[in-house]
C-alpha cells in the first residue's frame, strides 16, 4: 500500500467577517483589526492509503467542506503540512462551479477545460450519457434545472475524470433512487479499480456502506478517527 | 498550456454570457461607441469645425476608451462573480481578470473591422502606419489589465471599489481629450490631463489612426514604462491578496 494523502497538524484560518467588511463604513467603525482571522481547522492529522476510502462526518459548520477544499488545494493551510501523492478529482458538491446562465453542454465544456482536460466529443458524450439527461435538457440554461438534475450533471462531470482520489460532498441525497443506485455502483467500481474516495455525508449508514475509514469533526477539531462503524457510532452519540 | 486552455474557456464563457439574451449581440460592441459618437457630433461638431475630420478624431478616442473602461468595469467584478468556480475548482484567480481582457480584445477587433470600413468616408488613410495600432494596443492592454487586477483584488474585500469605479469613470472620461481637443484646456489646467495616463495612450492611437503617421517615440517609450510599472505593482498587490479571496467571496 502506498500513501496518498498525508495531513500533519493542518490548520486553516479564515478571515472573519462579523457582518462582513464589505464597505468603508464597516472598516471605519470596526476599530479592531479588520483582517482578524479565525481558526476553522485545528491540528488535523490523518493519512489515507491508496485504495482506502474515508468518510468525513460532523455537524453542519464543523469544517468538513473547508477540509475538502484544503485537500483539493483550493485553500492553503496556514500551518502544518498537507501532502498529496496522487491526482485529485474536483470537489463534487451540489452545483459547484456551474455557471447558471450557461447551458448544460456549455458548462460541461467550461468545467472540462478548467479542470485541465481536453474537450473532446467523446468526453462530452460520456458525461451526457452518464447523467441520463436528454439533449433538450442539456441545451437549456442550468438555472432551470432542478436540484436533482444539477446533482446528476456535477456528479457526471466529476466522475468522468481519471484520478486517484474522488471527493464527494453530500450529493447523493438529492438524486432520485435510480441515480443514487447508479452512483453507488460507480463508486464501488472505482473502489475495485483501487481508487480512493473521500465521502462527506450526514447519513452514517451510507458512510458505513462506502468507506472503511472515517473521521469525525467537531468545531474544527478531529475528535475521532477509526473504522467507519466506530466513528459512525460516535457521530450518532453527538445528537 | 493548461493555463491557456483555461483562459480560453473563461473568455469564451464571458463572450457567451455577455450576449446571451440580446438580439443584436456582438453588434453592441460597435453600437455603444456609435451612440456616443452621435451625441458628440450633435453637441460638439459645430464647436470644433476647426478640427479636421472630427468624426475620425472622436472615433479614434472613443473606441479605445471603451476598450479600457469595459475591461476595468468587467474586471473589477470578475473575481466575485466567479465565486462558484473559485470555491470548487483549483484555478489561478488571475485568470478571471485576464479573461476579461481577451474578451474585450475580441470585441474591439470586431468593432475595429467595422470602423475601418466605415471610416473610409471620414478620411481614414489606409497606410501601413495603421499597423502601429498593434504594439500600442499591446501596451494599452497591459495597462488596462493592471488597473483591473488591482481593483478586482480590492473589490473582493471592499465592495465599494466597484461602486467607486462606476462613479469616477465618467470623470476620467471627460478628463481625457476624447471628444474635445487638448487645445480646449486652458494652459493653466493643462497639467491635469497630463497627469492622466490614458491621455498618453489615446494620443498614441491617434498617430496612426488620425494623423496616418508613426507614433512619437518618446510618448511610446513613456507609455511602455507606465504599463510595465503598473503591471508590476498590480501583480504585487494581487499576489498579496489572492490567498484569502476564498474567505471573502
Amino acid at each position: 500500500m502506498s500513501l496518498l494523502l498525508d495531513l500533519n497538524n493542518v490548520n486553516v484560518r479564515y478571515r472573519t467577517n462579523h457582518a462582513g467588511i464589505h464597505s468603508m463604513k464597516d472598516l471605519l467603525t470596526s476599530f479592531a483589526n479588520p483582517f482578524q482571522t479565525t481558526l476553522i481547522l485545528k491540528d488535523i492529522s490523518f493519512q489515507l492509503q491508496k485504495g482506502q476510502s474515508m468518510g468525513i462526518l460532523g455537524r453542519n459548520g464543523s469544517g468538513k467542506s473547508t477540509l475538502l477544499r484544503a485537500i483539493a488545494g483550493i485553500i492553503k493551510p496556514s500551518k502544518g503540512s498537507l501532502k498529496s501523492f496522487g491526482t485529485i478529482a474536483p470537489i463534487l458538491a451540489l452545483g459547484a462551479g456551474l455557471e447558471l446562465e450557461l447551458t448544460g453542454y456549455e458548462n460541461i465544456q467550461l468545467l472540462l477545460s478548467l479542470y485541465g482536460r481536453k474537450v473532446t466529443k467523446e468526453a462530452i458524450n460520456e458525461i451526457a450519457s452518464f447523467s441520463e439527461l436528454d439533449d433538450a435538457t442539456l441545451n437549456q440554461a442550468t438555472k432551470c434545472y432542478s436540484s436533482g438534475m444539477l446533482a446528476r450533471l456535477t456528479f457526471s462531470i466529476s466522475f468522468s475524470h481519471h484520478c486517484d482520489i474522488y471527493i464527494i460532498d453530500e450529493v447523493l441525497a438529492v438524486g432520485d433512487m435510480g441515480f443514487q443506485t447508479k452512483c453507488i455502483d460507480k463508486i464501488n467500481e472505482l473502489k475495485k479499480q483501487g481508487k480512493s474516495i473521500i465521502f462527506v455525508s450526514h447519513f452514517p449508514d451510507e458512510v458505513v456502506k462506502i468507506c472503511d475509514q472515517a473521521i469525525l469533526l467537531e468545531k474544527g477539531v478531529l475528535i475521532h478517527k477509526g473504522t467507519s462503524e466506530e466513528v459512525c457510532q460516535h457521530y450518532k452519540e453527538l445528537f | 498550456m493548461q493555463f491557456l486552455n483555461q483562459l480560453y474557456a473563461l473568455s469564451k464563457r464571458n463572450v457567451i454570457l455577455r450576449y446571451k439574451h440580446s438580439v443584436v449581440g456582438f453588434l453592441w460592441g460597435f453600437i455603444k461607441p456609435l451612440i456616443y459618437l452621435l451625441i458628440f457630433i450633435v453637441i460638439f461638431s459645430s464647436q470644433f469645425s476647426s478640427v479636421n475630420n472630427y468624426v475620425l478624431y472622436a472615433t479614434s478616442g472613443i473606441l479605445f476608451w471603451f476598450f479600457f473602461s469595459n475591461i476595468v468595469s468587467q474586471g473589477v467584478q470578475s473575481i466575485i462573480q466567479s465565486s462558484g468556480i473559485i470555491k470548487s475548482v483549483n484555478v489561478s484567480p488571475i485568470l478571471f481578470p485576464l479573461a476579461e481582457v481577451l474578451t474585450e480584445l475580441f470585441n474591439l477587433l470586431l468593432a475595429l473591422m467595422v470602423y475601418f470600413v466605415v471610416m473610409h468616408w471620414f478620411g481614414i488613410q489606409y497606410t501601413f502606419q495603421l499597423l502601429w495600432i498593434l504594439p500600442i494596443l499591446f501596451i494599452f492592454s497591459i495597462f488596462s489589465f493592471s488597473i483591473a487586477l488591482i481593483l478586482a483584488a480590492l473589490n473582493v474585500y471592499f465592495r465599494d471599489i466597484g461602486i467607486l469605479w462606476n462613479t469616477i469613470q465618467p470623470a476620467i472620461f471627460y478628463l481625457t481629450p476624447i471628444a474635445y481637443t487638448e487645445e480646449l484646456i486652458p494652459p493653466r489646467f493643462s497639467y491635469v490631463i497630463k497627469l492622466n495616463p490614458i491621455y498618453y495612450y489615446i494620443k498614441l492611437f491617434r498617430y496612426p489612426l488620425y494623423e496616418s503617421k508613426a507614433p512619437d517615440f518618446h510618448i511610446f517609450a513613456v507609455c511602455s514604462i507606465i504599463s510595465l510599472v503598473t503591471l508590476m505593482v498590480s501583480l504585487f498587490i494581487f499576489n498579496r491578496l489572492k490567498n484569502q479571496f476564498i474567505t471573502a467571496i
